[in-house]
């Protein structure tokens, strides 16, 4: 899908899990490469997100962007792992 | 070099022979692929570049064709031509 590139600032970030990620605040460029290689969020999830604040996403997560942005779910596994560990340790 | 979006806006647009070709107004991309294809450029007053392709009273140039982008964004001239 071709558009501007200010249309996608404001957006609302989902995974495709349906869980709410945060607000896209601006996009990150790389010029040499001329493509976009991430997404500055506000406003995110802190049950997904463990940060005080700075939070780029890699734009390679993106899987469409039309009313929201849906990006593939990478935070699930965190967590699982997370669990895992604690799971380990209390045995 | 990586830079943020918003950085960019309302930046001056030159051309490599020091052209003034107007504002950054918005940057078109592929957003599912992240590729940049053009910028748009709001025309300065009284410009006149027949190398240009104009949509809408707006510049619309290839980003094939961006230099560098740091206090200005500069374009190529020659790489220009060629699309």
């Amino acid at each position: 899908m071709i558009s501007e590139i200010s249309s996608i600032i404001g957006l609302r970030v989902y995974t495709d899990e349906g869980r709410y990620v945060g607000k896209v605040e601006d996009l990150v460029i790389d010029m040499e490469k001329k493509i976009i290689t991430g997404i500055a969020m506000i406003e995110y999830n802190r049950t997904l997100i463990d940060k005080k604040s700075g939070v780029i996403i890699p734009y390679r997560l993106v899987k469409s962007v039309g009313d929201i942005v849906i990006v593939k779910d990478v935070f699930k596994k965190k967590k699982e792992k997370e669990e895992e560990k604690r799971a380990k340790i209390s045995f | 070099m990586r830079v943020f979006a918003r950085s960019l806006a309302k930046k001056t647009v030159l051309l490599s022979d020091g052209t003034v070709v107007g504002i950054l107004h918005n940057i078109t991309a592929d957003l599912r692929t992240g590729m940049l294809l053009n910028i748009i450029v709001k025309p300065a007053k009284n410009t006149n570049i027949p190398e240009l392709e104009k949509q809408d009273g707006f510049y619309v140039i290839p980003f094939e064709t961006v230099k560098s982008i740091s206090d200005y964004v500069v374009v190529d001239k020659k790489l220009l031509k060629k699309y």
